[in-house]
């Protein structure tokens, strides 16, 4: 199930919702769990008993990692991270065919979420281990940092600390409520009504042969790919902060209007905030405090970024992102100091977003290439029919799309906000929350959910 | 801000309680969730029908429909559920492949190899075979075209292909498909009885023999189901009338369970049902067997599926009996109720539809 489904919205929310708001507050932990043990069962009662394991081996290992002697604190550490890594490979890709066939349930059992759960519990386990946090004895309260269902679909990475100090916090009230409405509305619109139309445009060009394939078509391609991908991970992000905020927990967002920067540091400090500062923390600075060499730090540095372009693409097209994201910062912190008109900076940093994001889309070096030469004219044809068919039916989406993804909606609403005008915007809220979720509604009344997802974390 | 989001919750919640008391409450909602299949409970993809049961029995699931065909057919590409929102129709954009036509083929072939009589097989094309040349061709990367060449292409030299494809091409200015279905009409599977009778042996009745009747002018087809598209244009059910002294005798169908019921060649309840197709021959059934007052002692067997229906009319004025099996899983169908030796001719009438998804081979 994903939140972007009807029984989601229509039946397991309120009902969830409705549980937790009944039972007493030391029970209120015990609640969730077990409504997200029922999430998951929705998916498969395979995939709850998996997560069910998933937390237990982990529990584990964090209690060990904690209490067993410091000199043997890194085999429980190295084991529970082996572990979790060998499970998201073997979830995600199908190099290790035993392992894929062995642990992959059925092909419509997918743990969606399961590379930012991973990202948490090696976090966990190595924050134990470093001493900057304790193992966790309750259990309930450690399988909700993992399966918490308002977080398994994407939700924000946090350090367990900080988790145990937003649940120690949380409190329910009507405008907690509004505002995770308003926030989860926000991320169902973001998916169902933007994301899902690029899905299409962007899957009308993939289904085309790169040989067939136009310059103008293959640039509307890539140009909703990038749109797609932000739409449906900062979606499903908004939804999540959304969610938890209904339950009283306030998480950040994932999401600072990454893209249409003026550099492509903007980009990166807005772009899936904590699972960029989550590879910094625990990979990068690690590896570069052990070196004073600046040229080894930089190779570090690029390394990272490619493990983290594997981890978004589980391909060598997302390791050569990752791996030209790292040297586009490294170049941009040394030759870029001069501050650059604005517009000139959009186009810049945006132009060279979209060509690295080639990579990642298309999976592989060879295709990313070829990708990339067609939409410079390689295949000698620069716009066709079929180009202009995309661009009139989806010119609209895109310039909405465009325009949703730049701050100017925020800004401007925060301008206005004590003027007159703001006041009417502030009382035409509810009304327009409220078409938003009966659009979605529509929209999804076909098949009784969104579930295109053009990148499955 | 506070009053706003107090408000929001409030708003928010209403709707959402309404919604889910109202799609809950519905009757068919548990019947529907007692349909779901206890091994995807365990395997997963329960969510995903559950998505879909909870998406049928939801309030104003129509109406909502019909908002959201009006967003996509004007706010974007006008692709709605994968029907394509034209002009003056509706099309069907379901993708098809080509090995559903070698799988075919190799039914039929089969068939042919152990039957006595001449077979005679015609692809009858949906509405989008017709008329989708306007579509993208990215939704259509196998065109029925193809697909009907790929089957004829296989198919034994013993077996006489008769090819509705260009007959239909040719009419197409003409009413020979609803627009809100991916059927022909009763005036397109005429144009085509007219070849197939005269390869079957017979002289076709002329038009103007026939009295043809409206039954019902807001006939709301397969593709209008799919899209809630409420501007599309409803659609004419006619049935042909010739009345020459030949009646039916009998016409019996045997339904999935076995059970026998005495049919109708035109079953008028049911063009005010849910079903408005089911005017030709009723409800679907597993075989049906038609006896005439035609005294040639010639029998046919039809083996084909919902595009048939409307064709079996036009054959009655022609044989003294006429079996009809249905096209999905035929091979038992025919090994349970009839003995194919006794039929001289067999006819395959086969929707591009019903091709696609029969033969799909997954």
């Amino acid at each position: 199930m994903t939140y972007s489904s009807l029984p989601f919205i229509y039946i397991f929310l309120p009902l969830s919702l409705a549980v937790y708001l009944a039972v007493p507050k030391k029970l209120k932990d015990m609640a969730l769990y077990l409504e997200s043990l029922v999430f998951c069962g929705f998916m498969g009662i395979k995939l709850m008993a998996f997560m069910v394991v998933y937390c237990l081996v982990n529990y584990i290992s964090g209690l060990s990692v904690y209490y067993i002697r410091p000199k043997l604190k890194s085999i429980p550490l190295a084991v529970g991270i082996l572990f979790d890594v060998i499970m998201l490979i073997s979830f995600r890709h199908s190099y290790f065919a035993y392992l894929h066939g062995f642990t992959r349930l059925s092909d419509a059992v997918f743990p969606v979420g399961i590379s930012l759960f991973t990202l948490s519990a090696i976090g966990y386990l190595a924050d134990i281990y470093k001493g900057h946090s304790k193992a966790d004895k309750n259990f309930i309260r450690f399988s909700l940092y993992i399966m918490m269902f308002q977080r398994l679909i994407m939700g924000t990475i946090v350090s367990y600390d900080t988790y145990v100090h937003t649940l120690k916090k949380r409190r329910i009230n009507i405008t907690e409520l509004g505002s995770g409405f308003i926030c989860f509305i926000k991320g169902l619109a973001k998916k169902v009504i933007i994301a899902d139309s690029l899905f299409v445009l962007n899957s009308a060009v993939r289904s085309t042969s790169i040989q067939e394939l136009s310059a103008a078509g293959a640039w509307l391609g890539i140009l909703a790919y990038v749109l797609c991908l932000y739409f449906t991970l900062s979606g499903f992000s908004d939804m999540s902060v959304g969610l938890c905020r209904c339950f009283g927990m306030k998480f950040s967002g994932s999401f600072n209007y990454p893209l249409f920067g003026s550099k492509i540091r903007v980009f990166v400090s807005g772009w899936h905030i904590q699972v960029l500062h989550w590879f910094r923390k625990y990979i990068t600075s690690p590896l570069s405090s052990k070196t004073d060499n600046p040229y080894l730090s930089k190779l570090v540095f690029v390394m990272v970024w490619m493990l983290a372009g594997i981890w978004y693409g589980f391909s060598t097209g997302g390791a050569v992102w990752g791996m030209l994201m790292g040297i586009a910062v490294l170049a941009e912190n040394k030759l870029n100091n001069r501050k650059r008109a604005k517009p000139n900076g959009i186009i810049y940093s945006m132009l060279s977003i979209t060509l690295m994001m080639v990579f990642l889309s298309q999976g592989s070096i060879s295709r990313g290439l070829g990708y990339l030469w067609v939409m410079f004219g390689g295949n000698g044809n620069l716009a066709d029919s079929a180009a202009a068919y995309m661009l009139r039916y989806y010119i609209v989406i895109l310039l909405i799309a465009v325009y949703a993804s730049t701050d100017l909606f925020r800004n401007t609403i925060a301008r206005i906000k004590d003027m007159r005008f703001g006041r009417i915007i502030s009382a035409a809220t509810p009304a327009v929350v409220t078409a938003m979720l009966i659009i979605c509604t529509s929209l999804m009344a076909y098949s009784g959910q969104s579930d295109t997802m053009i990148i499955r974390l | 801000m506070k009053l706003a989001e107090k408000i929001t919750a409030l708003a928010v919640m209403t709707a959402i309680t309404a919604a889910s008391a109202a799609a809950v409450f519905n009757g068919n909602f548990f019947r529907n969730m007692a349909d779901i299949s206890s091994e995807k409970l365990l395997e997963g993809g329960f969510a995903d029908e559950l998505a879909e049961k909870t998406a049928d029995s939801f309030p104003f699931a129509k109406e909502l429909r019909a908002v959201a065909a009006e967003i996509g057919a004007k706010a974007g590409e006008p692709v709605v559920n994968r029907v394509y929102i034209s002009e003056d129709r509706l099309l069907s954009a379901d993708e098809y492949s080509l090995s559903a036509a070698d799988n075919c083929t190799a039914a039929v072939n089969a068939f042919s190899a152990g039957y006595e009589g001449a077979v005679y097989f015609t692809a009858v094309p949906t509405s989008t075979g017709i008329y989708g040349d306007s579509l993208p061709s990215y939704l259509l990367p196998v065109t029925e075209k193809q697909l009907t060449e790929r089957i004829y292409e296989g198919m034994s030299s013993d077996i006489r292909k008769i090819d509705a494809y260009t007959i239909l091409k040719n009419l197409s200015e003409n009413y020979i498909y609803y627009r809100s279905d991916t059927k022909w009409t009763s005036y397109g599977a005429y144009c085509v009885y007219r070849t197939v009778i005269q390869k079957l042996g017979f002289i076709p009745v002329p038009y103007d023999k026939y009295a043809i009747r409206h039954v019902t002018d807001s006939y709301r087809g397969n593709l209008y189901n799919r899209t809630g598209y409420m501007e599309s244009r409803a659609d004419i059910l006619d049935i042909y009338e010739y009345d020459d002294g030949t009646e039916i005798i009998s016409c019996t169908g045997i339904d999935s369970q076995g059970v026998s019921h005495e049919i109708s060649l035109y079953d008028m309840e049911a063009a005010e049902s849910e079903n408005p197709y089911d005017l030709y021959l009723g409800e679907p059934m597993e075989f049906v067997e038609i006896k005439t007052t035609v005294n040639n002692e010639k029998a046919l067997l039809v083996i084909g599926d919902e595009t048939a229906d409307c064709f079996i009319p036009f054959l009655t004025k022609h044989y003294s009996e006429i079996a009809i099996a249905s096209a999905d899983n035929f091979e038992q169908v025919l090994e349970k109720y009839t003995d194919t030796k006794k039929y001289e001719q067999t006819l395959f009438i086969l929707g591009m539809e019903h091709i696609a998804e029969n033969y799909r081979g997954e």
